[in-house]
């Protein structure tokens, strides 16, 4: 996504109060937020809610926001997932989800660049996947797209769990040692 | 064991940590993995590390342009019946030094004294009050001779919850245990019922969050299933603590 600046620009804006700032966040970054929504959770009118969801918790974290720590684009992204993941598993569970996840965001390490270049990070992270056994590979997307927990993704894999998890777990250190 | 094995090991810290980032937990194994974040400043690290390796995944993600609706609901839940105050001229210069202020410093260390600033000045009617983001503690004795700490507590304004850690063995001998704050000479309100094996994160109903103040006592009693019956304590009183700003 470009305009990695002005995003932090808008923060800087909704962390002082200035509710034009929002709307100009909104317009940059609502189309990728809510693109991230609709592939975890699907139906529709839940993910609108998330999004506005997602929006109210920028407003009123954006004073947290430090973009000497944090890519902009990493840190609101998390946001939608969590919020996303949350909705998805308070699902069919009892309502007893008591930590409210988005509130766990963790902000990158401060060596993650405020002006990351995403597309060129994206080639290199799907380069790093693609040296995986594919079918571990598409795990881990899955994983990362649909939030899926792994108990799940074991059933629709047809996988035991532990083998599951060593496959996500390994597939990822390897991947981290090709980005480094 | 060969190289490849070797290359593939996954330290346990790691895993949690990947599972964390990914999303993959749910229950039980959830709850831990939070209350661990919050403590273990190290594994925060590490999850924002993986958080950061991971996110360059949404770049392939293709954008859906969410309805117009959408924005109304934002802006109206966030701003409804706020009007221009005749105050706004201050209020705005107040706004526009922060705005500079939180630029010049954004890409320094001191970053954090330009966001207290802009705090300061920038939410004067948000329709939710902020709640004051100092931790509150109490370690709950019990209230038997022994008086050994049974559970602390940590309430944290920011998310309306109180995290409970039980350290001692579970003492609710097949009861509900119940949380209850005692504000002054006031009658015991109920914060609801918890449970003493397992650390549980426990959301305090959002009207009796300003009860939660230094100097509260919060204590536990042990109650028929579901709870008081009655709206105040009813039986035994196993823990309490009064809570300390930390």
């Amino acid at each position: 996504m470009s305009g990695a600046l002005n995003v932090v620009a808008h923060l800087a804006g909704i962390a002082a109060g200035d509710r034009a700032a929002l709307r100009h966040l909104y317009d940059a970054t609502s189309a990728k937020l809510f693109g991230i929504i609709l592939r975890i959770l699907a139906e529709r009118s839940e993910a609108e809610d998330v999004l506005q969801e997602v929006y109210i918790t920028v407003w009123r974290k954006a004073p947290e926001f430090d973009a000497t720590r944090a890519s902009p684009i990493t840190w609101m992204a998390t946001i939608a997932r969590n919020r996303a993941i949350d909705r998805l598993r308070a699902r069919g569970s009892r309502p007893t989800t008591t930590l409210d996840l988005a509130t766990e965001v963790v902000e990158p390490s401060p060596a993650a660049d405020a002006l990351i270049d995403t597309a060129n990070d994206a080639r290199r992270v799907t380069a790093a996947l693609d040296t995986l056994d594919p079918r571990h590979a598409a795990i881990i997307r899955s994983a990362y797209y649909e939030g899926l927990t792994y108990e799940a993704l074991a059933a629709r894999e047809g996988i035991p769990i532990g083998t599951l998890k060593s496959w996500v777990r390994r597939g990822l250190t390897r991947m981290r040692g090709e980005l480094a | 064991m060969s190289n490849d094995t070797l290359a593939d090991m996954v330290p346990d810290d790691d895993a949690v940590a990947i599972d964390f980032a990914l999303g993959a937990l749910d229950g039980p194994s959830l709850r831990a993995a939070e209350l661990r974040l919050r403590r273990d400043p190290e594994f925060a690290a590490d999850v924002a590390r993986w958080q950061a390796d991971l996110s360059p995944l949404i770049d392939a993600v293709a954008p859906v342009a969410p309805p117009p609706a959408i924005w109304a609901s934002v802006e109206r839940e966030l701003f409804r019946g706020l009007v221009a105050a005749p105050v706004s001229s201050t209020i705005a210069r107040g706004v526009g030094a922060a705005v500079n202020l939180w630029r010049g410093l954004a890409f320094g260390a001191s970053a954090v004294a330009a966001v207290a600033l802009a705090l300061l000045v920038a939410r004067p009617a948000t329709p939710v009050a902020e709640a004051p983001p100092a931790l509150l503690a109490a370690s709950m004795a019990s209230t038997d001779a022994a008086k050994s700490v049974l559970i602390t507590a940590t309430y944290d304004p920011a998310r309306g919850a109180v995290i409970l850690t039980p350290s001692a063995k579970d003492a609710s001998h097949g009861l509900t245990p119940e949380l209850w704050v005692i504000v002054g000479k006031d009658k015991p309100l109920s914060l609801g019922v918890i449970e003493l094996h397992d650390p549980q994160a426990h959301r305090i109903p959002q009207a009796l969050r300003s009860k939660l103040t230094g100097g509260a006592t919060l204590a536990i009693s042990l109650e028929p299933a579901g709870g008081s019956p009655t709206g105040q304590p009813t039986g035994p009183v196993v823990a309490a603590g009064t809570l300390t700003v930390i």
